[in-house]
């Protein structure tokens, strides 16, 4: 154990001395913590500011004045997705998707102004988020740093001076480990205070420690990478170019390969294509501004059968407020059954892309960290069917009140000027409050199982490498 | 100066080297995938847009046969607005992903419409794209400093260096030489499948040739700088891996830093309207009209319109020609803060662009996306034809709106078409 220990502090000793793994690492540092800082302002002020927007638009609806329950329909109302709190190391897809959604009647909008479409597209490739520092920018400073750890001693004969001396390949092996661990362990310091800050505010603490511990694997393997390609290389040059040439492969080509990969096996045809389905199916269900359109005959027959009476004028309802409700609801059926189709492919699509995290670890630790951060795909689809769910439930709640609290014939004779077909304004707190929380940590937990699995597979195969390349030192 | 002969013994050389030739085949590979997945993306958004449109005309003409007035004619019938993929779109697919590139609008107000978008996958958007452009503006700088930092070193630590020297000609001409072969083989590893590309395509010559000078005007940067760092380095001695730490270090500052930091900088610096705002807005205005005495909706109508000022008199409370003027109005109402919006972000594209010029990767990303067509002004570009669109369908409704025409099925063959 000394010996290891001792192996250890002789690396960082050289680096100080060498200058160049101090300036990278401080680079590193000073990078993850200028990011850290930077988003968690951004992070706070997005939800501030969606806070607010959430209950203007809520007030907003509360306010309105007496009037036909149907135009409050199409009034309609705003709901703004507010970001998790550790969305400020791990933006995921949060950039790329909508924040806000408008509620009407009839009809289901995406999510509108995605942060991207108001950037200055600089950052398609990097962003200066906490994540992507240290999902592609750690791996490259632990290779500057460490690439020649077992190289250098070969070369200068001094590796087999310590053998003979009686030290063990292990140590060498454990204290050059440790040693390059401990640089990318100094970089993921910022984020680990980060991700206390988020526990401080409000994060579950089992998804913070799982987080930190995600990305502590992920060092792990990166510094497993380094140690492994330096023990089997027999010189500095070739173990450095084949670190990079890794690196690029790792790091930039397969996350990036993945994307386009899913995006070519499973082409999605887009929302407008299940628009036009929906369109079809509607025409067949009827309009539901038409209490007249044959298709709600039945429905009529029905309700007069029921309640005993001749003419819809007779109904103890509103016949229009009826055909609203009815219409709404079959309506609601086809849109939300071609919304969870469109949100299944999506999903498959990325779930192709998720594959890839077997052949490279940084598409593990990206999916872990979008899943456990609450930045993931899933996440966003949960708010387009909680805001779906909020949506239904006004819709409804202003037919029945369309139904019940206006009078059939006031409302058929709604545009002549000496008729007033309203109803109070008391009516609009039929209104639910939104907010989107953030699921609970144990569930975050188990849908990020197969990624920590990866990870795992990951810590595994490059702990066998680095077994298998020490027993060829020996030789 | 450089003799034929240094060529072939180069290459020659080089050609026995399986490190190289691996290498390259691994490049020709990248590109080959590059281009294939950008092909198959083109097409099958062309695909897309093929079948929208015959869609597009079915339902509208189910939809216009129902109806009996030109007004409800306008509320039901829809019109697909699409920004087909050009045909060099496959090398750079740029903001495509982003931007909308296909819009279902109708006579209603647009600024409660323009803002939808069908966007793609955003989980496939935020691992980004492996295209051409990516493939040239971020990667090739790496395979660059990977094949040419140690053509010097390389030789002096494998202890050929003096020998070389004393062998060759002239020294300069020698390391020349290797790193031209080099250069050039690397070139068209990354070129002959763009070019293969580009004919699938039938992308058009001058702007297939401009994308290779983009790379090539790329490739001559980035040899030029590692060549040189290399030279200076090797000359004081430094080892290769310090020379390409140091040429690493350049690309990191130049493809992530120096973009990265101005992403934040120009956020902050170009105030931009938030969308929320827009969204209230346009909302509040549109609904509001239902409340407001007719009055007002006409006054702020014919200030743009003063043409139909005789022709606003209401039968009822109720009139299709006041429910399409008070939804011109609400446009009218968020004009400034929409334009506004669109400012800002053709502001941020500028500034963008300036940083470009300390960001070779950056500007070649953003060179390539242009001759695609697939950047931010084109995005722009779109959305405003959509925008035109959208005021030729006013200008074909208004005055059967207006003169109260009898509803004729045939009077909506004139309806104006979208034309890309």
């Amino acid at each position: 154990m000394n010996a290891t220990k001792q192996i250890m502090l002789d690396e960082w000793r050289y680096w100080q001395r060498t200058k160049l793994a101090t300036t990278v690492i401080f680079i590193g540092v000073v990078l993850t913590l200028a990011s850290v800082v930077v988003n968690t302002i951004e992070v706070r002020q997005a939800a501030d500011e969606r806070k607010h927007f959430q209950q203007v638009s809520e007030s907003r609806f509360l306010e309105q004045p007496d009037r036909h329950p149907h135009r409050m329909v199409h009034y309609g109302h705003y709901v703004f997705r507010a970001p998790s709190p550790l969305s400020m190391i791990e933006p995921g897809v949060d950039a790329y998707t909508g924040t806000s959604i408008f509620l009407e009647g009839h009809r289901q909008n995406s999510a509108t102004f995605a942060d991207q479409r108001q950037s200055s597209g600089l950052t398609r490739f990097s962003s200066l988020s906490p994540a992507f520092l240290m999902q592609v920018l750690v791996p490259l400073l632990m290779i500057l740093v460490g690439y020649a750890c077992i190289t250098r001693e070969k070369e200068a004969g001094t590796l087999n001076i310590m053998l003979t001396q009686g030290v063990k390949k292990r140590e060498v092996l454990t204290g050059k480990f440790l040693a390059l661990v401990g640089s990318g362990l100094l970089v993921l310091l910022p984020l680990a205070l980060a991700s206390i800050w988020a526990s401080v505010t409000g994060e579950s603490i089992i998804v913070t420690t799982g987080f930190v511990v995600g990305y502590f694997l992920y060092i792990l393997i990166w510094g497993a990478i380094v140690l492994w390609v330096s023990t089997f290389s027999s010189r500095k040059n070739t173990s450095f170019a084949s670190l990079i040439c890794l690196w690029i492969a790792l790091c930039i080509l397969i996350p990036r390969i993945s994307s386009s990969t899913a995006a070519s096996i499973v082409p999605s045809p887009g929302k407008l294509e299940a628009d036009f389905a929906v369109l079809e199916e509607l025409r067949k269900l009827g309009d539901g501004h038409n209490a007249s359109d044959p298709a709600f005959n039945q429905l009529k027959a029905n309700l007069l059968a029921k309640h005993n009476v001749n003419d819809i004028a007779d109904l103890p309802v509103n016949f229009r407020g009826v055909v609203a409700e009815y219409s709404e609801e079959k309506l609601t059926k086809v849109l939300n059954q071609f919304a969870e189709i469109r949100m299944q492919e999506e999903v498959s699509q990325a779930e192709i892309a998720r594959h890839f995290g077997w052949l490279s670890p940084t598409v593990s630790i990206r999916t872990f960290s979008m899943m456990m951060a609450g930045t993931n795909l899933e996440t966003h689809h949960r708010f387009l069917r909680e805001a779906e769910a909020l949506r239904y439930e006004f819709i409804q709640s202003l037919n029945h009140v369309h139904q019940h609290k206006l009078d059939y014939h006031t409302d058929i004779n709604r545009y002549r000027d000496d008729v007033v077909a309203r109803v109070d304004a008391g009516n609009w707190n039929i209104l639910s409050s939104f907010s989107f929380e953030p699921q609970p940590g144990m569930a975050r937990l188990h849908q990020s199982l197969l990624y920590s699995l990866q990870l795992l597979f990951w810590c595994i195969v490059t702990l066998l490498l680095i077994k298998r390349a020490s027993r060829r030192m020996e030789q | 100066m450089i003799r034929f002969s240094d060529f072939s013994r180069e290459t020659i050389f080089l050609s026995r080297q399986p490190y190289v030739l691996i290498f390259l085949m691994i490049v020709l590979a990248l590109s080959i995938f590059s281009v294939w997945s950008g092909i198959a993306e083109t097409q099958a958004q062309q695909n897309t847009i093929e079948s929208l449109l015959e869609k597009d005309n079915v339902d509208r003409a189910q939809a216009l046969e129902k109806q009996s007035s030109y007004g409800s004619a306008a509320y039901y019938s829809f019109h697909l607005t699409y920004f087909p993929p050009s045909p060099l779109a496959f090398a750079a697919m740029g903001q495509r992903d982003i931007y909308p590139w296909k819009h279902r609008i109708r006579m209603l107000a647009l600024e409660g419409q323009i803002y939808e978008t069908d966007a793609d996958n955003p989980e496939l958007s935020f691992l980004g794209r492996f295209d051409f452009a990516f493939l040239i503006s971020v990667l090739m700088p790496l395979f660059i400093i990977l094949l040419l930092h140690d053509i010097r070193s390389s030789e002096r630590e494998a202890g050929r260096f003096d020998l070389l020297i004393v062998t060759a000609r002239n020294q300069h001409t020698l390391w020349t030489a290797r790193a031209l072969v080099l250069s050039i083989a690397l070139m068209l590893v990354l070129l002959l499948p763009l070019f293969v590309g580009a004919a699938i395509m039938q992308a058009s010559l001058s702007k297939t040739v401009l994308m290779a000078l983009i790379t090539l005007a790329h490739l001559l940067f980035w040899g030029a700088i590692t060549i040189t760092v290399g030279k200076l380095m090797a000359m004081r001695g430094q080892s290769s891996p310090r020379i390409a730490s140091a040429l690493l270090a350049l690309w990191l500052t130049l493809a992530v830093i120096v973009p990265v930091v101005s992403d934040t900088a120009i956020n902050k610096t170009v105030k931009s309207p938030n969308g929320g705002d827009l969204l209230l807005l346009q909302r509040e205005t549109v609904n509001d009209a239902w409340d407001l005495p007719f009055s007002d909706t006409w006054d702020a109508f014919l200030s743009k319109h003063p043409d139909w000022a005789e022709h606003t008199q209401m039968e009822s409370s109720f009139e299709w020609k006041w429910y399409y003027a008070f939804q011109q109005v609400g446009d009218q109402k968020t004009e400034d803060l929409s334009n506004a919006y669109r400012n800002a972000i053709a502001k941020k594209d500028t500034a963008a662009g300036v940083v470009a010029f300390f960001s070779p990767p950056m500007m070649t990303q953003r060179l390539m996306t242009s001759l695609a067509d697939t950047d931010i002004t084109a995005s722009l570009g779109y959305e405003q034809r959509v925008r035109d669109f959208h005021q030729s369908l006013r200008y074909f409704y208004y005055p059967l709106l207006f003169n109260k025409s009898e509803f004729n099925l045939q009077v909506m063959d004139d309806l104006p078409r979208f034309l890309p």
